[in-house]
């Protein structure tokens, strides 16, 4: 699975590293880089981020207009201590408050990134199941439980048990070690990636 | 369709051509020209009343068996029981290793996938395994002592405590369905394993995984409505009597 890229934009250093700790227990994520200083967002150049974080308190006209003609792909994260800071010279697709709970903040970039993911035409699923069913089946096929699957993935064990039961449908196989063999004939994980 | 006595031996093959694995464990050969059931029965000195049962369990999966007390011993269900197990481990098991074994040397392409299949049935296998020692640790020898005890002109207080820590209900309830995983193997092969080199040999694979699937629904299925049922009856004609004599006593 391709990796996501953040960049930080906030002068605080324990906010960012808060925000480092957070967004690196999501699996396949990292902080390529931060900026505590606004004078220095031309070091963003040298990276390829897909996502910045940025204090909401640091975006004028100036960062703003140096954003979106410097960074076509990326989307942006805006940070900010309430509802009432004003953010609107950006575009941002998302919002974090400062005291937002982890859960609720791990959702939001989770999602994020689903659908930064979802959108490349290069990942592969195979016909007979949807991508978030591939997606589940996966986990199953590494060897996590229904509930390690919630977690990691922010939806409820229920759900879980429901894309379960429709994989098993539609492929015909019930048991786990027939699902995991399927996943690698389909090339979803790799044999060395098994318990 | 229900088999009864009158029915030729050699229809019931035509109708269902498993059922000749099960003729194997009674002993009973072809060559039975137009001999009915009956008369192929006494001629092999096999129990009329347990080979019907045994026979019509296995072509009718919703077929139930009902007068238990009044026909067979235990002992005839657990022997045919044990018989079918020794067939899965010296019969079904090794010819179907033997298949992946052929399949893993005539595919250099795909062996990984092969492999694959290889690793799954050796798992498989282990657990099968599990399963049968089980039953024939615990869960036959129980049920002699049942019939024993039913068997014998007083029932002895050891009888109670035996059925005090066991059941024939927590078998009933912890027997696990042995078939899923060949199931899945089936269908992997069928649906999903590409097509390997050796299109016989698979083939071949597929006919021993069926046959095998099917001997054991059925063996799950004798073991659940032949044995358990009739256990159960036991158990509690013996503890009404055990109440009985202890009262008059
Ligand atoms: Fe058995
Ligand atoms: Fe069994």
């Amino acid at each position: 699975m391709p990796k996501s890229n953040f960049i930080l934009i906030e002068q605080s250093y324990i906010i960012r590293k808060g925000l480092i700790s957070l967004i690196e227990k999501i699996p396949n994520t990292q902080v390529i880089s931060q900026i505590d200083n606004i004078k220095d967002i031309d070091n963003i150049q040298n990276y390829d981020p897909d996502f910045i974080i940025i204090n909401s308190n640091l975006i004028d006209k100036d960062v703003s207009d140096y954003l979106s003609k410097n960074l076509e792909n990326v989307q942006v994260i805006s940070l900010s201590k309430d509802h009432n800071t004003s953010f609107s010279e950006i575009n941002w697709i998302e919002n974090i408050l400062l005291n937002e709970t982890q859960n609720s903040i791990l959702k939001k970039i989770n999602k994020l990134i689903g659908n930064r993911i979802s959108n490349m035409p290069q990942r592969y699923t195979p016909d007979e199941i949807s991508e978030r069913e591939a997606d589940i089946l996966r986990n199953i096929a590494l060897g996590y439980s229904n509930k390690e699957i919630a977690d990691k993935l922010f939806i409820s064990t229920h759900t879980v048990v429901t894309h379960r039961k429709n994989i098993t449908r539609k492929l015909g196989i019930k048991t786990v070690p027939g699902l995991t063999i399927y996943a690698i004939l389909n090339k979803l994980i790799d044999l060395g990636d098994t318990k | 369709m229900i088999i009864t006595k009158e029915v030729k031996m050699a229809d019931l093959i035509h109708m269902n051509y498993f059922a000749l694995s099960v003729l194997n464990r009674f002993g009973i050969e072809l060559g039975f020209g137009d001999k009915s059931v009956e008369e192929v029965c006494k001629q092999n000195n096999v129990d009329l009343g347990f080979f019907l049962d045994i026979v019509n369990t296995f072509v009718d999966q919703d077929y139930f068996p009902k007068k238990h007390l009044q026909t067979f011993p235990v002992k005839l269900i657990t022997d045919y029981l044990q018989i079918t197990h020794n067939d899965y481990n010296d019969s079904n098991v090794p010819e179907i290793e033997e298949l992946i074994e052929k399949m893993v040397d005539s595919n250099q392409t795909q062996k990984d996938n092969i492999v694959l299949l290889k690793k799954f049935f050796n798992e498989y296998k282990e657990e099968l395994q599990n399963h049968i020692n089980r039953e024939e640790e615990v869960v036959f020898p129980y049920a002699h002592a049942i019939e024993d005890a039913f068997n014998s002109n007083k029932i002895d207080k050891s009888v109670i405590e035996l059925m005090q820590n066991y059941s024939i209900e927590v078998f009933q309830n912890e027997h696990d369905n042995i078939e899923e995983k060949l199931f899945d193997l089936k269908n992997i092969i069928i649906k999903y394993l590409p097509q390997p080199k050796d299109v016989k040999l698979c083939k071949k694979l597929l006919h021993e995984l069926f046959s095998l699937e099917q001997d054991l629904n059925d063996h799950a299925r004798i073991e659940e409505k032949v044995l358990v049922p009739k256990i159960r009856e036991m158990e509690e004609i013996i503890h009404k009597r055990f109440s009985e004599e202890t009262k008059n006593a």
